[in-house]
């Protein structure tokens, strides 16, 4: 009967036995790395090794045999790592593990160890299998995906940072610009307001004030553009009825009832100005020709969507304006007809009597997005 | 009309102050003293006793009209109304004051919060509704509905 370990002695020995064992010489010739320790005797020494142990670690055969696998660890190597195996081995348990092994000429590389007892029908432990695979590129790669991965994440983190902090001092400068604008429209409406009480003639003091008016029509613009939400978006009804409101408080007219009719309709902000100066002159226009002679009436305003346009309506039950104001190139009517062209708008005058309401009635439509602005949503 | 009312401008900038001024006069109501500074308002108003303190958010050197607002809102029941370009800040929490008017006020609407603030102070509650520039504070228009039961 062949002996036990008949097999490895066929590295030291070339005996019969070992090299006719076909098992024995797939070992000896596959290139896998593969090592045999013998854990009954002292240290626990290899008692195999094959050829691909040899050229994967460096050694020469008779450097290695009989000593144990520690001369493999060095200075990086995983002391943990190191501990799992010896515990697998005081277990007799098998282990797979990945470690950070050196060769001769001390260049580490990764380990894919696989470890596992050998033991006989007795139960009594012989031998430690344990096989090597070099898996340094895909550990290496790992470790650059992760390294790349970490980086990625200091430098989107770093960027999120100097972009929350480039929005939140935005965000102050936009503040501060707003607060001196609205200021500054302030101060200008002081000016007016003071020098008209220093004007006499009655036509420059009505001058000044239709002036004021404008000027104040622009500050509301502003007032409700910052107090929104949206700094982006213009509601034009709600404007309607505190410019309404405001002209015919501003007037020193008691009998002038104000009607609304109001549907939301949001613009973007630079149609805003625009707007709000054609509304303010047709409805200065209308408290000043409409009720002669301290007359009552009612003053409508009408904001509704219709589609991709909207329409302002303004009208009254007075005795409508007269022709001449209609008709003629006063500066409050070309103010009207040139902001009209710059919002593409349409304007239909009716004189008293011919439109729907006795008064006049002017009906103003305009699209509710310029080309290239954003989609009505 | 009633006997004016006596008011109190802390406002820093000179030309929005004189404004001020004048549309008060215009009301007839009387403006017993102006100040830049909220320390010099605070003095001003011990000193002047006034019905309405209007008060301007930033002041002179740094100082802030909140400072006015929480002194005098536990000494007297006078009324303060903020005056301010920063009017989005007051929502919920007016600090004490009974409302606010956003600038760039019109005339119009100082002179129409006068016409309430009188009602509020010498006949209240007001019969009327706050105009659409004064922003009423939650409690003030809370403490303006108990007196209405």
């Amino acid at each position: 009967m062949e002996r036990d370990d008949a097999w490895h002695l066929t590295d030291d020995l070339m005996v019969e036995h070992g090299k006719g064992d076909p098992f024995a010489a797939a070992i000896r010739a596959t290139r896998m790395a593969m090592i045999v320790t013998d854990p009954r005797r002292d240290d626990n020494p290899i008692v195999f090794v094959n050829d691909a142990f040899l050229r994967l670690s460096g050694y020469e055969r008779n450097e290695i045999m009989g000593t144990n696998c520690r001369f493999l660890q060095g200075a990086d190597t995983d002391p943990s790592a190191v501990r799992q195996i010896r515990e697998a081995v005081a277990a007799r348990r098998d282990i797979a593990i990945d470690i950070l092994n050196y060769r001769k000429d001390k260049t580490p590389f990764w380990n894919a160890l696989y470890m596992s007892p050998v033991i006989n029908e007795a139960g009594e432990l012989l031998y430690f299998f344990a096989s090597q695979l070099d898996i340094t590129d895909r550990v290496d790669a790992q470790m650059r995906t992760q390294n790349e991965k970490e980086h990625f994440e200091r430098e989107v983190g770093k960027r999120t940072r100097e972009l929350t902090e480039a929005l939140a001092a935005k965000t102050m400068l936009v503040h501060e610009v707003d607060h001196r604008v609205k200021n500054n429209l302030q101060m200008i409406a002081s000016l007016l307001t003071m020098q008209t009480r220093a004007i006499v003639d009655p036509t420059a003091r009505a001058a000044m004030k239709t002036m004021l008016t404008r000027i104040e029509a622009l500050g509301t613009v502003h007032k409700r553009l910052y107090q929104s939400q949206d700094v982006q978006r213009f509601d034009v009804a709600e404007f309607a009825r505190e410019l309404a409101s405001d002209l015919v408080r501003g007037s020193g007219r008691t009998g002038i009832r104000l009607r609304f009719d109001l549907e939301a309709v949001e613009v973007p902000v630079e149609k805003a100005p625009p707007i709000a100066l054609i509304m303010n002159e047709l409805i200065t226009n209308a408290l000043k020709h409409a009720f002669p002679d301290e007359r009552p009436g009612r003053l409508s305003i009408t904001v509704k969507p219709d589609g991709n346009y909207f329409e302002i309506g303004i009208s009254d039950d007075g005795v409508g304006m007269p022709r001449e104001v209609l008709g003629n190139r006063s500066f409050g009517k070309r103010l009207i007809e040139s902001l009209a062209r710059q919002l593409n708008a349409s304007i239909a005058w009716q004189p008293a009597g011919t439109g729907p309401s006795p008064g006049t009635w002017i009906d103003i439509r305009l699209p509710r997005e310029t080309a290239g602005s954003r989609e009505t949503t | 009309m009633t006997e004016p009312l006596r008011v109190l401008i802390a406002e820093d900038e000179a030309l929005i102050l004189m404004q001020l001024e004048f549309l008060l006069e215009d009301c007839g109501h009387a403006v017993v003293a102006t100040a830049a500074t909220a320390g010099d308002a605070i003095r001003l108003a011990r000193e002047t006793r006034p019905d309405i303190v209007f008060v301007d958010l930033q002041l002179r050197g740094g100082s802030s009209g909140l400072d006015i607002v929480r002194t005098l809102r536990d000494e007297s029941d006078v009324v303060l109304v903020f005056v301010t370009a920063n009017a989005r800040r007051f929502t919920d929490d007016f600090e004490g004051a009974a409302g606010v008017i956003a600038k760039p006020f019109t005339e119009a609407v100082i002179l129409d919060t006068m016409t309430y603030l009188e009602a509020c102070v010498r006949n209240p509650p007001p019969g009327m509704d706050a105009p659409l520039g004064l922003t009423l504070a939650p409690d003030y228009r809370a403490h303006l509905e108990s007196l209405r039961a």
